[in-house]
């Protein structure tokens, strides 16, 4: 089995616990600080969480990276859902199409160091999020 | 029964619930019934929801805490929660999450003097 990259369906909810799961193992391998452990865990959480909402299905591939001598975490959430309109209006505090379920995408933004979203309405949506590892 | 991993203790006129470290959305839903249903059978005056050993606090886990907290009260008792850890506080409140208006405590130790500083004062 590759130890660099993974992928999990995502399925029905307690999927969200295998995700949760595997990011956390994934962090620990890489000696990842406690704090930042759990933000990158609670992100992975709520995006899955975005994923079965939304779409009812996709996958989370994860895969480690390096970048200048920098190690990361990468995780990539893909669905096939009705994708987003409006992204920044998906990012604007306290947008929210879910009745409250799901903190939306701002407050996991602010867990994680870097977050892409591509999407396109009817075809689906991915969300790349990066964490790196600090060193202290 | 299949999710029965929660602890409920009752101490005098308290229940003290212990929850798991990374309950999944069935297990949470267990957990209000369980914690509604415990206060019913052993007429408990408040409920301290120990949550020491989560490692996750999202927005679902959130959700179903603070609306425990709304049930509680129908139910004529007092929650406080207890025992957030420092990671999972800083990390609520980064992704925006806020329990309500539940009371909380750093331990059950403290929990356990509120809810019956509370309950003396009716």
């Amino acid at each position: 089995m590759d130890d660099r990259q993974g992928e999990i369906a995502i399925g029905c909810e307690s999927d969200v616990i295998v995700v949760r799961q595997t990011v956390r193992e994934i962090a620990k391998t890489l000696e990842m600080g406690l704090t930042d452990t759990t933000r990158l865990v609670t992100a992975a959480s709520e995006l899955t969480r975005n994923v079965f909402l939304y779409a009812g299905s996709g996958i989370m591939r994860w895969q480690i990276i390096d970048s200048n001598s920098c190690r990361g975490i990468e995780l990539v959430f893909i669905d096939q859902g009705p994708g987003i309109a409006d992204i920044g209006q998906a990012m604007q505090e306290g947008y929210t199409t879910s009745k409250g379920l799901g903190m939306g995408l701002p407050g996991s933004r602010r867990l994680v160091d870097e977050m892409d979203i591509v999407s396109k309405v009817g075809a689906g949506t991915t969300i790349t999020v990066k964490k790196w590892i600090r060193r202290s | 029964m299949e999710y029965d991993n929660l602890s409920v203790v009752k101490v005098r006129d308290i229940l003290i619930v212990t929850m798991p470290p990374d309950p999944d959305d069935v297990a949470m839903a267990f957990l209000q019934e369980k914690v509604l249903m415990a206060m019913e059978q052993y007429r408990a005056k408040g409920v301290v929801l120990d949550i020491s050993a989560v490692e996750t606090l999202d927005s679902y886990f959130a959700r179903v805490l603070s609306e425990t907290v709304q049930m509680v009260i129908l139910m004529g008792g007092k929650t406080v929660i207890a025992g957030m850890r420092p990671s999972v506080a800083i990390t609520t409140t980064q992704l925006g999450l806020s329990l309500g208006d539940a009371e909380t405590a750093l331990n059950v130790d403290r929990a356990l003097d509120m809810v019956s500083e509370s309950l003396q004062r009716r």
